[in-house]
């Protein structure tokens, strides 16, 4: 059995393990689950101590037959888009789990539930088949909508349904459209395969969309409108308001740090490879989408009069870069919306920890009863401030590094015309950085800044296990602001990968299953005919490029007198 | 050896980063178990120390720098690879220049100076530690903005010192109208960031077009030793409109930071910080950083002289109507808070017609008087309870004669005083704008900006010579004219408390609160804050030597420094060392010689006439007494300085109309959001609950119509997939 089984498997052991602790012994369910999480975590370090980020491909491979005539496989594998994924998961359940210290009712039952949710979450970032990835999807939708059921504020009986219903009608199509890939992969290969792998080498060769008409189009949507509701993106975002604001603490935590990421995770990962002429069709299409979500996001938080909806709503607008990047198709923009994941997971997970911290002490999260909070609580309106500020996008911090690359991704490729893209696309998206600062300041602004509400003159500040907890937090804020190197270096090739499987013709784009080429220091897709024992292309022979990484020469406009400058 | 000492830079960057961090984490805790009085000397020194240390390295630096020849005096000292992602590499990469160099000077020069002032200005505050921190911080970020050697690191500062300006601005942020004061700026800091971010998306597309296509090139698109020398090059492979929305969009990210129209608005309310940050921030330093921009990236400017003509035309507005407003202002921190504004625009002129240097030359001239006007204006208001209202001062030349007449040097050096360093600066802005030949549609720009800086030079004289015969002279102690009031202030403090019995006792078993014990012994800890009104018992007292000694010293500087940048330093050569465009538009020299010298006499004449007619209308007006039409009872005022008060409804439209617009635009959003795309959903499943109830299903409710609502369109999609599988086989 590989690290990654083992990963998941362990918090499943430790959900077994306490449905035998009786109710009684809350503390022991508590520590038990912080023990568990925290050997998935270190688990999941053992993952990235493996991995190389040397090669675009799948990594610690784990394949075992499911339902052989049907070609459902147990296959699961790591990348670079996927580690850090994982990593975020285990890290954020764990810091959940820890703060969930507070939950007195029913522990048992909720602390079951975080275990199997991050087994689930574990599972939608390492599966290769697509059967495999809908059931942990679909998986994650139980736990979580206990957990809003049981745990959440006043309307969360409304919240916890909305949130199933809506986000499950959502992925049905996206079923769909799987089997109706593996039917297809059935009539070119003769047998029937969900294996991502195997069906990107054939979209990547274009024998598997040849002379199928709208038939890529059309599935390109049934996956892609299942995952926008996941990300979410307006329109499909009113589910999250409700389930985020009804969530208990470490629910909403895990929701806005890592199930919203189900989405543009599914989008990196089957939307991009396997509909690459669809994707780039309907650029234009998502890129507005994502900008009404960043500016609407933003226009609604700004008024809202509950502060955990006001994050929610941000979440629309954060989220909004992030697919604003992935679908610039542009490197810099590829990598930032990628980044941008782990940083929305940081600081707005973040944001709701401190949040929840507050709340257990208050019980009210409407600004009309907070105000002054600065001089009463000094060390935790400083903690507040810096996750804010790291929302905001402040430079120093890992928010900013996210957001530029996206925004520049998405200027180039609008500059030079590509997909249809338009210039005002970018320009338009850059207001959301200034709305981001109206709304997140104003938040500020109504918590700590004025008179003291004399209601909150008894609160102490925080504890230093809770500074501690929400310190985790602040150093990933600084670490991936000032030296984000750590964590884009090791997801530069697979974006790269993702990239090239759009853009590039058939034929010249990279392959999952074929080891026949490589991707170069320089961005190159080169042809590989023979590897040293390190597994590296043997270079001795010179190296035959196959499509140049195109990083300025990729255009269809190219610039003016651009020939006789040179 | 000589590397050696370039090396110092990377310690003139982190001793404020230390300085910060020591102040963070350690301050509060030295200053609670040491003391107030030592504690607060301890970490005022810690504070002073980084930001002192850091001037003499730089002193040294530049010196050294100085020595070299011309056209190698350029470092490029690299730390690591900060961004790299294929396309786009952005290293942590210093430049030692001389445009970065005599930035760091002003900044850690003029930083320490006020840093000094500050441990005594904020002496009586509680959050003593709070305040250095973010001081120290802003000294830390403005380093990175000039010594970056890119436009990212620019951003990095830029955004960095518009967080310490927030922070500072709300540093007394019980008041409500501070932290709305801290917003504000922030926000509209952000409009203009947003151009500048843009700005730079266009010059790394120009140069990596240009430059990228040859493939053998490192991708640092946004470094300036990429981009500087090859503006050429870039220029000529574009159109120009180009390289002219690239210019004004960076000129967008300057206007917000250095408080140009419209985006001034917010400098006048960051006067609600304490008033060494309004010296250092609001406009010696952070303000300025919308020139030192524009004399950065001058190479490709001087190839947009469209762009120039805006700049230009920007200034002039923004020096005459912060000019203007001055006039109606009685809040001394107001009247030098638009006399900054009006300066900045100055300085926006001369880098408008391509004398980026000059603007420079004024930043540095600026920094000297206006610190020192500041500071000054600190001292009296610390002088005078707090009180910032001029009509209540009068006469304060007796009370505090050091801080008057360091005020007097910092009004003359403003006003224009001959051989004064305001005046040099001054004259040279407006002998290059004269002497440009600038154009735009045809109208001679030079002309039409150097007519208004003209005016704008009277004005200035005129409104500061109001300002200081209000405070030091005009008759009469105006303050023995308020009655004291027996305030009934401790009554009110023990309120504040909230010693409110309704509060809910429920069990605390985590702790969150205090109990009364500990509730008790905390208010016996906090001493009530005294603060005492000025009123008819109060007198003036001169200020500790800790704030009138930077007093001194600035108004030193502002005698002789402008003398000494111009002959001594030979500012214009040395900054075009750093490759900043010195003569592009010098157009003074394309005329004939026999009237240069003409025609930089009569400015002299001109200028200095502008002087002397400001302060003689100060004199008569404000000389012997303060004027009824300028008095308590607004009524009495001319319509002129009553809508000077009102910002002529500039600010009330601007800022009132887009926050309340903004309002409207989010609340409807909600609206749209609960009832048309959520009711939508709700809607639909309400209907197919009906559907379902119609058939008999004989469940109700809600949620039945959501799984109702689900049955069927999966009933309906796997229909039509069906449909299209058969019809693909067939197909095939």
């Amino acid at each position: 059995m590989g690290v990654i089984t083992t990963t998941i498997l362990i918090p499943i052991i430790g959900m077994l393990l306490i449905l035998f602790v009786p109710e009684r012994f809350g503390k022991v369910t508590k520590w038990l689950t912080v023990l568990f999480t925290g050997a998935a975590f270190l688990s999941s370090l053992s993952i990235l101590n493996q991995f190389s980020k040397e090669t675009f491909r799948f990594q610690m491979l784990e394949v075992a037959n499911w339902i052989p005539n049907w070609g459902i496989q147990y296959k699961v594998g790591i990348d670079g888009i996927s580690i850090w994924l994982v990593l975020l998961t285990t890290l954020l359940t764990l810091l959940a789990a820890i703060f969930s210290f507070y939950i007195e009712h029913r522990t048992k039952v909720y602390f079951a539930m975080i275990l199997l949710l991050e087994a689930a979450m574990l599972g939608v970032f390492v599966s290769l088949d697509l059967i495999l990835f809908y059931t942990f999807f679909e998986a994650t939708l139980i736990p979580m909508a206990i957990m809003i059921y049981v745990w959440g504020g006043k309307n969360r009986n409304y919240a916890a349904i909305k949130f199933f219903i809506y986000t499950f009608s959502a992925s049905i199509f996206m079923l769909l459209g799987m089997i109706t890939l593996a039917k297809m992969h059935e009539k070119i290969a003769g047998h029937m395969s969900f294996d991502i792998t195997a069906i990107q080498a054939l979209v990547a060769s274009g024998e598997f969309w040849q002379n199928t008409g709208t038939m890529q189009t059309l599935l390109f949507w049934a996956f892609t409108i299942a995952l926008l509701v996941k990300c979410p993106m307006f329109p499909f975002h009113t589910w999250l308001p409700d389930a985020h604001t009804e969530a208990p603490t470490a629910g909403s935590v895990i929701l806005a740090g890592v199930l919203l990421k189900m989405g543009t995770y599914g989008l990196l990962r089957f939307v991009l490879p396997i509909f690459p002429e669809a994707t780039m069709a309907n650029v234009p299409i998502i890129m507005w989408l994502a900008i009404i979500g960043i500016i609407y996001g933003a226009a609604v938080a700004a008024v809202q009069p509950d502060v955990k909806k006001l994050v929610a709503y941000s979440s629309v607008a954060h989220m909004g870069f992030v697919v604003f990047g992935i679908f610039s198709l542009n490197q810099a923009g590829m990598m930032g919306g990628v980044y941008q994941q782990l940083n929305h997971g940081i600081s707005t997970g973040a944001l709701f920890l401190l949040i929840g911290l507050i709340y257990e002490r208050t019980h009210t999260r409407l600004f009309a009863d907070y105000g002054g909070l600065k001089s009463q609580m000094p060390i935790f309106s400083a903690l507040f401030l810096i996750v804010m500020l790291s929302s905001v996008g402040l430079p120093g911090m890992n928010g900013f590094i996210g957001e530029f690359l996206a925004l520049y991704g998405g200027f180039m490729s609008a500059a030079d015309g590509l997909y249809g893209m338009k210039i005002i696309m970018p320009l338009l998206a850059g207001t959301g950085v200034i709305l981001a600062a109206a709304y997140l300041l104003h938040m500020f602004r109504q918590m700590f800044y004025g008179p003291l509400n004399p209601k909150l003159a008894r609160l102490k500040d925080l504890k230093p296990w809770e500074v501690g907890l929400v310190g985790v937090f602040v150093v990933f804020i600084f670490w991936g602001g000032i030296y984000p190197n750590t964590f884009l270096k090791p997801m530069e090739k697979s974006v790269n990968a993702t990239r090239m499987m759009v853009t590039n013709g058939p034929g010249a784009r990279p392959v999952w299953s074929d080891d026949s080429h490589d991707i170069d220091n320089s961005g190159n897709l080169i042809e590989v005919n023979a590897r040293n024992a390190d597994g590296e292309p043997d270079t001795s022979q010179g190296i035959k490029i196959v499509k140049s990484a195109d990083y300025y020469t990729d255009t269809n406009v190219p610039p003016r007198n651009a020939q006789e400058a040179r | 050896m000589e590397q050696d000492i370039f090396r110092n830079i990377w310690w003139v960057l982190a001793l404020p980063v230390f300085g910060f961090l020591i102040q963070a984490f350690t301050g509060k805790i030295i200053i609670d178990s040491l003391g107030p009085k030592i504690g607060r000397r301890i970490m005022g020194a810690l504070a002073v120390a980084p930001i002192a240390v850091g001037f003499a390295l730089a002193a040294q630096i530049t010196a050294e720098l100085a020595k070299l020849p011309e056209e190698s005096r350029l470092r490029i000292l690299t730390l690591f690879e900060w961004i790299t992602v294929g396309n786009l590499s952005i290293p942590f990469e210093v430049r030692v220049d001389a445009l970065s160099m005599t930035m760091v000077l002003i900044i850690t020069g003029i930083g320490s100076l006020i840093h000094l002032y500050a441990t005594g200005y904020m002496a009586e505050e509680k959050d003593y530690a709070r305040f250095f921190t973010y001081l120290n911080l802003f000294v830390g970020a403005m380093l990175i903005l000039v010594l970056g050697n890119n436009l990212a690191l620019l951003f990095v500062g830029w955004e960095g010192v518009g967080v310490c300006s927030y922070l500072l601005i709300g540093f007394w942020y019980k008041e409500k109208y501070n932290s709305f004061a801290a917003n504000k700026a922030f926000i509209v800091n952000r409009i203009g960031d947003w151009g500048l971010t843009l700005g730079i998306f266009t010059l790394a597309y120009m140069a990596s077009k240009t430059l990228g296509v040859a493939g053998n090139i490192e991708p640092r698109w946004l470094s300036y030793d990429v981009l500087l020398p090859n503006a050429q090059a870039i220029f000529a492979a574009f159109d120009p409109w180009m390289i002219i929305t690239a210019c004004l969009l960076l000129f967008i990210g300057a206007m917000g930071k250095s408080a140009q129209f419209p985006l001034y608005l917010w400098l006048p309310d960051a006067m609600a910080g304490p008033t060494p940050v309004s010296a250092l921030i609001h406009a010696a330093t952070m303000v300025t950083s919308g020139v030192f921009l524009l004399n950065r990236m001058s190479p490709f400017f001087a190839q947009a002289p469209t762009a120039g003509a805006v700049v230009a035309i920007i200034g002039a507005i923004t020096a005459l109507l912060g000019a203007l407003i001055a006039f109606g202002q009685t809040d001394i921190k107001k009247v030098l808070a638009f006399s900054t504004v009006s300066q900045l625009g100055y300085m926006f002129i001369a880098c408008g017609v391509g004398a980026y240097w000059v603007g420079l030359f004024h930043v540095a001239t600026h920094a000297f008087f206006k610190a020192l006007l500041f500071l000054g204006s600190g001292a009296v208001i610390h002088a005078m309870a707090h009180n910032q209202d001029m009509r209540n001062y009068g006469k304060l030349l007796k009370y505090i004669p050091i801080t008057a007449s360091t005020m007097l040097v910092g009004w003359l050096a403003i006003a224009g005083f001959p051989f004064m360093s305001g005046a040099f600066s001054k004259e040279e802005i407006l002998i290059t704008s004269f002497g440009s030949n600038l154009g735009w549609y045809g109208a001679p720009i030079g002309m039409i900006v150097g007519g208004v800086a003209l005016v704008v030079a009277f004005l200035t004289a005129a409104y500061m010579s109001r300002m200081t015969f209000m405070t030091f002279f005009s008759g009469d102690e105006r303050w023995k004219l308020i009655p004291a009031h027996a305030h009934g202030h401790d009554d009110h403090h023990h309120d504040d408390h909230g010693h409110d019995d309704h509060h809910e006792h429920h069990e605390d078993s985590h702790g969150f609160f205090y109990t009364d014990a500990e509730m008790a012994a905390i208010a016996l800890r906090t001493p009530h804050e005294h603060h005492h009104d000025l009123d008819e018992s109060h007198t003036p007292h001169e200020v500790p030597p800790s704030m009138w000694f930077p007093l001194v010293a600035l108004a030193g500087l502002s005698i002789i420094g402008g003398g000494w940048l111009f002959f001594g330093v030979n500012l214009a050569e040395w900054l075009g060392s750093a490759g900043v465009v010195v003569h592009h538009h010098d157009h003074i020299e394309s005329i004939p010689a026999f009237l240069q010298k003409t025609v930089s006499s009569w400015i002299f004449l001109a200028a200095t006439a502008c002087f002397i007619g400001g302060v003689v209308w100060g004199w008569l007006r404000y000389g012997k007494s303060l004027p009824a039409n300028d008095g308590r009872d607004l009524s009495k005022w001319g319509w002129f300085q009553r809508s000077g008060s009102q910002q002529f409804g500039i600010d009330g439209a601007l800022t009132d109309g887009f926050v309340g617009g903004g309002n409207v635009i989010g609340k409807a959003s909600w609206a749209f959001d609960k009832s048309l795309v959520d009711g939508l959903v709700n809607g639909v499943a309400k209907l197919t609950g009906l559907i379902g109830r119609m058939l008999g299903s004989g469940q109700s409710g809600f949620v039945r119509g959501y799984a109702a609502l689900m049955q069927v369109g999966v009933a309906a999609l796997i229909l039509y997939f069906i449909y299209q599988m058969v019809t693909l086989g067939g197909g095939n």
